[in-house]
C-alpha cells in the first residue's frame, strides 16, 4: 500500500510538472495559431503568476472539498455546492462595494470578508440541514444550493448598485479567473496559509479516518467529534475562501479532486489529503491549459467556465450513480 | 469493574425513551437486554456506553460517570458494537478494525488476533463496501475485541441479526470468553434462544422501563416473556434435552 501511495504521488507530481510546463509554453500568436515557446522576459510574469495562483487555489480547493466530505459525511459536498464559494464571493463583493461607495476598506479586508462569508454560509447550511439531531446528505446539498442562490442574488444586487463601468469587472470576477497580475507578497501569504492548512489536515488524517465511522462508533473509539468537526469546519472554510480571494468562485474542483484522489488510492486520509491537493492543482492547471487553447472569437474563456463544464458532467455522474462513497 | 445505572431517564423532546431505570452489574457477567421494538433498548445501551447523555440520573463505571470521561478514558474502558456498522470512506476491513485502536495506540497483533477470532483474517484486505452484512457485523465485533481492555465493558446493540449459525455460535463463545476475562458484556438481543445460551442475567424493557430483571433462567419463562411481548409462548425440548421458548 505504501509503495502504491508513493507511486501515485510521484505520478501526480510528474503530471503536475508537465501541465505546468505546458502552461508556461503555450503561446497564442496574433493570427490565432498556437505555438509552444518559452515566454519572453516581459511576458514571463504573466505566465508564472497565474500558474502559482492555480497551484494554491487548486490544492486548497481539493483539500477543502475532501475535508467537507468527511465533515459532512457527504460525497457530494464541496465548497461550491455547499455555498462556501458563493458566501466568500458575497463577502468579497460586499468589500468591493463598500470600498467603492464609502471608501471603507483596509489591507486584508477583502480576505477577511471572504473568510467570514465562507464561514457564515457553511454555518447556515450546517444548521439548516439538521434533522432530528443528524444531517441528511440530500437536504444538505439542497440547502447548499439555496444558500448559493441567495448569495448569488446578494452579489447581483451589489453588482446592480455599482456604476455601469464596474459591472463588467464584477461579471468577469464572478466567472472565476486566475490573476495574471498579483503581488508576490499576497501570493506568498495566501500560499503559506494554504500550505499550513493542508499540512494541518494531513496531520489530522488518522482522526479523519475514524471520523468516517458513524457518530456513535467514532465517539466510542475515542474521537472528539465536536472538536475535530469544529477545526475541520474552520480550516476547510479558510482554504475555500483563499481560492475565492485569488480566483473568484471556481466551481467543482473541490468536488472532483477528492473523488479523483480516492479513485487512485483508498484508505488513509493522511495520504488522501496530499493526493487531493495534487489532484486539485493538476485539475486547475489542466483547465488553464485548455483555456489557453480555446478561443471562441471573444478571447480566452474564463477558467471558471472550463471547470464548470467539466465538473458539471462529473457531478451529474456522481449524483446519478447515487452511491458515492466518502 | 462495577457498572451502576441509577434512576436514568432519557427524553427526546416530548418523547420519553427511558424512565427511572436502575441496574447494576459486576465484571464477569453477560447481560442480555430484551424487549419489544421501541422499548428503549438501544437508548439504554447508548446511555450506558456514554454515547447518550441521560436527561436524569447517572451511569457510573467504578464510581466515574461515563459521560464525563475523556474520549481516551472512555475508549479504554468501553467498547461499542453497533447494530449496523457504518463506514463512509474507502477502507479495507482491516483498517476498520484497526480504528478500534485509534485512541489506545496501534497494535498489529491485537488486530490480527481479533480478525482471526471472527474468521476475517483472510478477507481483511477486502474493501468495506464489498463486505456482506454478516461480515460487517463480525468486523464490528473484531474492532471491539481489538479495542477492549480486559476487565472493561463491552456494549453490543443487536450484534447478531445478520450472522449465520456458525458465526452466531462463535460470537457467543467470544462474548463468554470476554466475561471470563472479567468484562461486563451487555447486549441487546432479539434472539431469545441466543440470550438463553450466553446470558447470565437478563433485563427486559417495555415502554422505556425495566419490567423484568434477574437470572436468565428465572426471567425467561413462557408466562413472563409472553406477557411482555403479547404472544403465547411455551417450552419445547429438542433431541439433546435442551429447552427452548417457542410459539405453540
Amino acid at each position: 500500500m505504501r509503495a502504491r501511495a508513493i507511486f501515485v504521488i510521484f505520478l501526480l507530481s510528474i503530471l503536475l510538472a508537465a501541465s505546468a510546463t505546458l502552461r508556461m509554453l503555450i503561446t497564442r500568436d496574433v493570427d490565432g495559431s498556437i505555438t509552444l515557446v518559452f515566454p519572453e522576459e516581459q511576458y514571463f510574469l504573466y505566465r508564472i503568476v497565474p500558474l502559482v495562483a492555480a497551484l494554491i487555489v487548486g490544492a486548497g480547493l481539493g483539500v477543502s472539498g475532501m475535508g467537507l466530505q468527511v465533515l459532512l459525511r457527504n460525497p457530494l459536498a464541496s465548497p461550491w455546492i455547499l455555498g462556501l464559494s458563493s458566501g466568500a464571493g458575497l463577502g468579497v463583493m460586499s468589500n468591493l462595494y463598500f470600498d467603492y461607495t464609502y471608501g471603507m476598506s483596509f489591507i486584508g479586508s477583502q480576505s477577511i470578508a471572504a473568510v467570514i462569508g465562507a464561514i457564515v454560509a457553511l454555518s447556515l447550511v450546517y444548521v439548516l440541514s439538521r434533522r432530528r439531531g443528524g444531517i441528511d446528505p440530500m437536504t444538505m446539498v439542497l440547502v447548499g444550493v439555496v444558500i448559493s442562490v441567495l448569495c448569488g442574488a446578494g452579489i447581483m444586487i451589489l453588482q446592480h448598485a455599482v456604476p455601469m463601468g464596474l459591472r463588467g469587472a464584477f461579471t468577469t470576477w464572478l466567472m472565476g479567473s486566475l490573476p495574471e497580475v498579483e503581488s508576490w507578497g499576497k501570493l506568498s501569504i495566501l500560499g503559506g496559509i494554504t500550505l499550513i492548512g493542508i499540512v494541518i489536515i494531513a496531520w489530522w488524517g488518522p482522526t479523519l479516518d475514524a471520523a468516517c465511522l458513524s457518530d456513535d462508533e467514532a465517539t466510542s473509539v475515542g474521537v472528539d467529534l465536536p472538536g475535530i468537526r469544529r477545526k475541520l469546519f474552520i480550516t476547510s472554510s479558510v482554504l475555500a475562501a483563499i481560492g475565492v480571494i485569488l480566483a473568484g468562485p471556481i466551481a467543482f474542483v473541490g468536488l472532483i479532486a477528492p473523488h479523483g484522489a480516492r479513485l487512485l488510492l483508498s484508505g488513509s486520509h493522511r495520504i488522501l489529503t496530499i493526493t487531493s491537493a495534487l489532484c486539485g492543482a493538476l485539475l486547475l492547471i489542466c483547465a488553464d491549459d485548455i483555456r489557453q487553447l480555446v478561443d471562441l472569437g471573444s478571447g480566452r474563456l474564463p477558467i471558471g467556465i472550463v471547470t464548470s463544464v467539466f465538473g458539471g458532467v462529473v457531478f451529474l455522474v456522481l449524483l446519478l450513480r447515487g452511491r458515492g462513497r466518502i | 469493574m462495577r457498572l451502576h445505572v441509577s434512576d436514568v431517564g432519557v427524553r427526546f423532546g416530548k418523547i420519553t425513551a427511558l424512565r427511572s431505570v436502575h441496574a447494576s452489574a459486576d465484571g464477569g457477567k453477560v447481560i442480555a437486554v430484551l424487549g419489544p421494538n421501541a422499548s428503549g433498548k438501544t437508548t439504554l445501551l447508548r446511555t450506558i456506553a456514554g454515547l447518550q447523555s441521560p436527561s436524569s440520573g447517572k451511569v457510573e463505571l467504578d464510581g466515574i460517570r461515563v459521560n464525563a470521561m475523556s474520549p481516551h478514558d472512555r475508549a479504554s474502558k468501553i467498547s461499542w458494537v453497533p447494530r449496523i456498522a457504518e463506514v463512509a470512506g474507502s477502507f479495507t476491513i482491516r483498517r476498520v478494525v484497526e480504528l478500534g485502536r485509534f485512541a489506545l495506540g496501534p497494535s498489529q497483533s491485537r488486530v490480527d488476533d481479533a480478525l482471526s477470532k471472527v474468521d476475517l483474517l483472510d478477507r481483511s484486505e477486502s474493501l468495506w463496501h464489498t463486505a456482506s452484512a454478516g461480515m460487517r457485523q463480525r468486523a464490528a465485533l473484531a474492532r471491539a475485541l481489538a479495542q477492549r481492555t480486559p476487565g472493561g465493558l463491552i456494549v453490543l446493540d443487536e450484534p447478531s441479526s445478520a450472522l449465520d449459525l456458525h458465526h452466531l455460535q462463535t460470537m457467543g463463545d467470544l462474548l463468554r470468553n470476554c466475561a471470563l476475562d472479567g468484562d461486563i458484556v451487555i447486549a441487546a438481543l432479539h434472539d431469545i434462544g441466543f440470550a438463553m445460551e450466553i446470558a447470565d442475567e437478563v433485563l427486559v424493557l417495555k415502554e422505556g422501563q425495566i419490567v423484568l430483571a434477574g437470572q436468565t433462567k428465572a426471567v425467561l419463562t413462557p408466562s413472563s416473556l409472553g406477557g411482555v411481548f403479547g404472544v403465547d409462548l411455551t417450552w419445547a425440548t429438542d433431541e439433546s434435552g435442551k429447552q427452548h421458548l417457542v410459539t405453540p
